[in-house]
């Protein structure tokens, strides 16, 4: 970069040291914007990380604290013993797990053979899943609930499975069908001519090969039923069923009852699991890239 | 893709059996209930039934005379627009910079890229105390920094309580932006900028004509899938406002809710629902259409 403003000039240094000041200023100015940016999005984590170890007289002050002037960590205990908070954790990890497999289980086989066969229909169907995918969730909840009712399913995590599946079907449909397209057919095709049924040759051919597909997805499937609300709000209405998103949120509003520290105890929690969760799968796709780079691919 | 057909002779069914899982999830959970809900929007029904009798136009006839529903409709606007044009703008900018190689990009990226993977209950619970105009922080800040001299409600005004919720939105959902335009970023030769610079090219000219262009295609895609996405959103501002006050945040899937659940009304909720669908029906549209304009000029 320096080396077009070093060009032979009358002023010699004096030209580069007004270059070097520039430069400097400009890079200084770059940092000053890039922490102003970076602090301005983290600020309300730190403060959600600082808030919870508040005692609620604290919290409730007017003007509020910086740091806590006690720190205590009764708003972590408080959320376990007094209130619903295990439940709703619980249930929203059975939701979201639930979801995945059942996502991936029925989705990879059936993009599989849409991402390999051309009969009838299939494309038609695609093109079907697409369309849904587009269809907002307020659309279709109304129906929903009295299907949910008529299934016998009120108030159960079954609902919430079902049907956070189905929202995630098209997604695992389109993405695993690219996913397999992008597999040669000749590797199953030799396992068939060596006497493997076509379900055999797909689960361990093809399938083992897809793993870091499935991962990608099972990531966005999880995500999805994780942070779902309508259908949970709608569809659960004993507390000890709900989940997190609904759970808490029925908290927001009862501000009376439970106190902000706990909240902000469940929100840093939720946090650290989520961080958790997305560090691990990246640490997987990043091991799995290197097995697969070992392997000579 | 295949020039020969491979087929066995069992490929047939399994390929039927192993879709019908799938499509008995899609066909009966969202497509059935889609149907549906056009259905009973011509029909008088209430909530848990699936069925009424019929009425015609009535329920749209309802809809439009309603001053709540242009209310929700002026909002929805105000909501989709103010926070999409946030976001792209933001998300560029922010991308911009993050392509940048400096000391401590890759925290500075993992940061940055935090309130996307936070769970939105998280998200909007930081929010509402931080905004909370007795013991919020916001307030403390800007009343003892002199900006105001009195605490704004924020969330608790009809006035400002749109503005807070897209501020809100924005914060959570420019990485996504910032993600997309740095995914293309990387892709640009850095040769076309060596080359413009010893061309002389100011920055502004290499930003304007190398930069924009490769961009525009993901920029595109990304300010329609917002949008496609801030359209139904429902949670954020239900959560945070519960619509109000006043109504004064209370977007289309917001008015379906309510119409629905509170009010019972699933006809006329039905209604709402089915100009919601034709709206976004026509956005996906036009933005698909710009999409393949742009695509043309860059071929």
């Amino acid at each position: 970069m320096t080396d077009a403003t070093t060009f032979a000039h009358p002023a010699g240094s004096r030209v580069r040291d007004a270059d070097w000041l520039y430069t400097t200023t400009k890079r200084a100015m770059f940092y000053i914007l890039v922490l102003t940016v970076v602090g301005l999005v983290g600020f309300p984590l730190l403060w959600m990380l600082i808030s919870s170890f508040k005692t609620a007289a604290e919290l409730y002050q007017s003007p509020p604290t910086f740091l806590p002037s006690q720190a205590t960590i009764e708003n972590y205990t408080e959320l376990y013993w007094q209130s619903n908070f295990g439940f709703y954790l619980l249930n929203s990890i059975i939701v979201a797990t639930a979801t995945t497999v059942l996502a991936l289980g029925i989705g990879s086989i059936a993009a599989y053979s849409l991402s390999r066969f051309d009969f009838a229909g299939l494309n038609a169907f695609a093109g079907l899943t697409l369309v849904c995918y587009m269809l907002p969730e307020v659309l279709i909840v109304i129906p929903l609930y009295s299907i949910v009712i008529w299934l016998g399913l009120a108030d159960t995590l079954y609902a919430l499975i079902l049907t956070n599946t189905a929202m995630a079907m098209p997604l695992v449909l389109w993405f695993m069908r690219a996913y397999f397209r992008s597999v040669p057919r000749a590797l199953e095709e030799c396992a068939i001519i060596d006497g493997c049924t076509r379900f055999m040759a797909f689960r361990k051919v093809t399938l083992p090969l897809a793993v870091p597909g499935l991962v990608s997805v099972g990531m966005l499937c999880f995500n999805m039923a994780y942070n779902e609300y309508l259908f949970a709000l709608i569809f659960t209405s004993t507390d000890t069923k709900k989940v997190l998103s609904v759970g808490l949120a029925t908290w927001i509003n009862q501000e009376n009852i439970y106190s902000w520290g706990m909240l902000l105890a469940g929100a840093v929690q939720l946090t650290l699991f989520a961080m958790a969760l997305y560090w691990i799968v990246q640490r997987s796709i990043a091991a799995g890239r290197l097995q697969g780079s070992l392997q000579g691919e | 893709m295949a020039a020969y057909n491979t087929n066995q002779p069992g490929d047939r069914l399994f390929a039927y059996l192993t879709l019908t899982p799938a499509a008995f999830l899609v066909v009966l959970l969202v497509l059935v209930p889609s149907i549906v809900v056009v259905v009973n929007s011509f029909q008088s029904v209430g909530l848990g039934a699936t069925s009424g009798p019929f009425v015609g136009f009535d329920n749209y006839q309802n809809a439009l005379a309603d001053s709540t529903f242009f209310m929700a409709l002026r909002n929805t606007f105000v909501w989709v627009f103010g926070s999409v044009a946030f976001e792209m703008l933001l998300g560029l900018g922010v991308a911009l910079m993050l392509h940048r190689s400096f000391k401590g990009r890759g925290l500075a990226r993992v940061i940055v890229l935090t309130p996307y993977l936070l769970p939105t209950i998280v998200a909007i619970l930081v929010w509402r105390y931080m905004f909370n105009d007795l013991v919020g922080i916001v307030n403390a800040l800007l009343l003892q920094t002199g900006i105001i001299s009195r605490p704004i409600l924020w969330l608790n005004s009809p006035d400002t309580a749109m503005m807070t919720v897209i501020l809100v939105g924005t914060w959570k959902y420019t990485p996504f932006v910032v993600i997309a335009i740095l995914g293309i970023l990387q892709s640009i030769p850095q040769e076309q900028y060596e080359a413009a610079t010893i061309d002389g090219a100011s920055q502004w000219q290499q930003f304007w004509r190398i930069t924009l262009p490769h961009i525009l295609p993901v920029f595109l895609l990304t300010a329609l899938l917002r949008t496609i996405w801030a359209f139904q959103k429902f949670d954020i501002i239900y959560i945070l406002t519960g619509g109000g006050p006043l109504d004064a945040t209370t977007t289309l899937p917001i008015l379906i809710y309510l119409k629905a659940f509170v009010d019972f009304d699933v006809g006329r909720a039905a209604a709402v629902a089915v100009i919601l669908m034709i709206m976004l029906l026509i956005l996906i549209g036009s933005y698909a259409l710009l999409i393949r304009r742009s695509e043309e000029k860059h071929d």
